[in-house]
């Protein structure tokens, strides 16, 4: 199952040289695997555990998150605008599923 | 209250405060756990918590009070150009898994904002590694009244 990923820039069209802030936001779950459900029974750890953000294909950032992050996460970077291209965040849980969004830059 | 058993009361409080001498310390964090977070340093960065240098170029936002501990955001950045950042931690001495994340600035400038989930009141902290291998630390705590682990 692939995992959504929604990307967006703010401010939309930075300006050269100004910084600016990526945000991606994923559809997914979470489970640190502490939890429970309603009979008890402990739900299994599936969380995402790696996020690369690629700019024109190369790779800019990585994070590798643990299990303590929030259902539907957040993960913000930011970045020095310089020229205009596509980035791309990949995303990938500890079960293999993986999700993948775009966002253009634009330079005001 | 006259004047004189007024002079005698502030006087033998101030007097007190004087004599004991009560040790100028940092404000201990609400929510500490030595123990379990220099496992996770050790686990992540082979290291131990006195090997951290506290800094005032590393930024952590928290907030003060989490209303719900399932979803809190943090927020880190580090006042050093991106070259000299190697990674960017986040720890909660609390947690079962005390490791929040980790976050590798390549080309990005050096900061992280993400979303965590905290099993209950606890001190954050954010943990940088530079290239020329020191590590520097900075600490907030967030109290939680429902964990988010459960």
């Amino acid at each position: 199952m692939a995992i959504r990923v929604i990307v967006r820039l703010t401010p939309a069209k930075p300006k050269a040289g100004e910084e600016f802030r990526l945000q991606a936001v994923a559809q997914h779950p979470n489970e640190p695997g502490t939890r429970r459900d309603e009979r008890g029974n402990l739900v299994p750890a599936k969380y995402i555990n790696l996020v690369e953000v690629y700019f024109e294909g190369e790779k800019v950032a990585e994070a590798r998150p643990g299990p303590s992050t929030s259902a539907n996460p957040l993960y913000g970077f930011k970045f020095k605008a310089e020229k205009p291209g596509t980035f791309t965040v990949r995303l990938k849980d500890t079960s293999g599923d993986t999700g993948e969004g775009t966002v253009k830059l634009e330079l005001a | 209250m006259n004047r004189r058993a007024f002079l005698k009361a502030t006087g033998v409080a101030l007097g007190a405060a004087a004599l004991s001498g009560i040790p100028v310390r940092a404000q201990a964090l609400e929510g500490e756990d030595l123990a379990n977070l220099e496992k996770a340093l050790k686990e992540a960065l082979g290291k131990g918590f006195k090997d951290l240098t506290p800094s005032n170029l590393v930024k952590l936002t928290m907030p003060a009070i989490a209303e719900s501990g399932a979803n809190v955001p943090a927020e880190v950045e580090v006042n050093l150009p991106s070259a000299q950042v190697k990674a960017i931690h986040l720890f909660a001495d609390k947690n079962p898994t005390p490791r929040l994340a980790s976050f590798m600035p390549m080309k990005a400038l050096p900061y992280y904002a993400t979303r965590v989930r905290l099993a209950e009141t606890s001190a954050i902290r954010a943990v940088v590694e530079t290239a020329d291998g020191k590590l520097l630390l900075a600490s907030a705590s967030t109290r939680v009244t429902v964990g988010g682990c459960g």
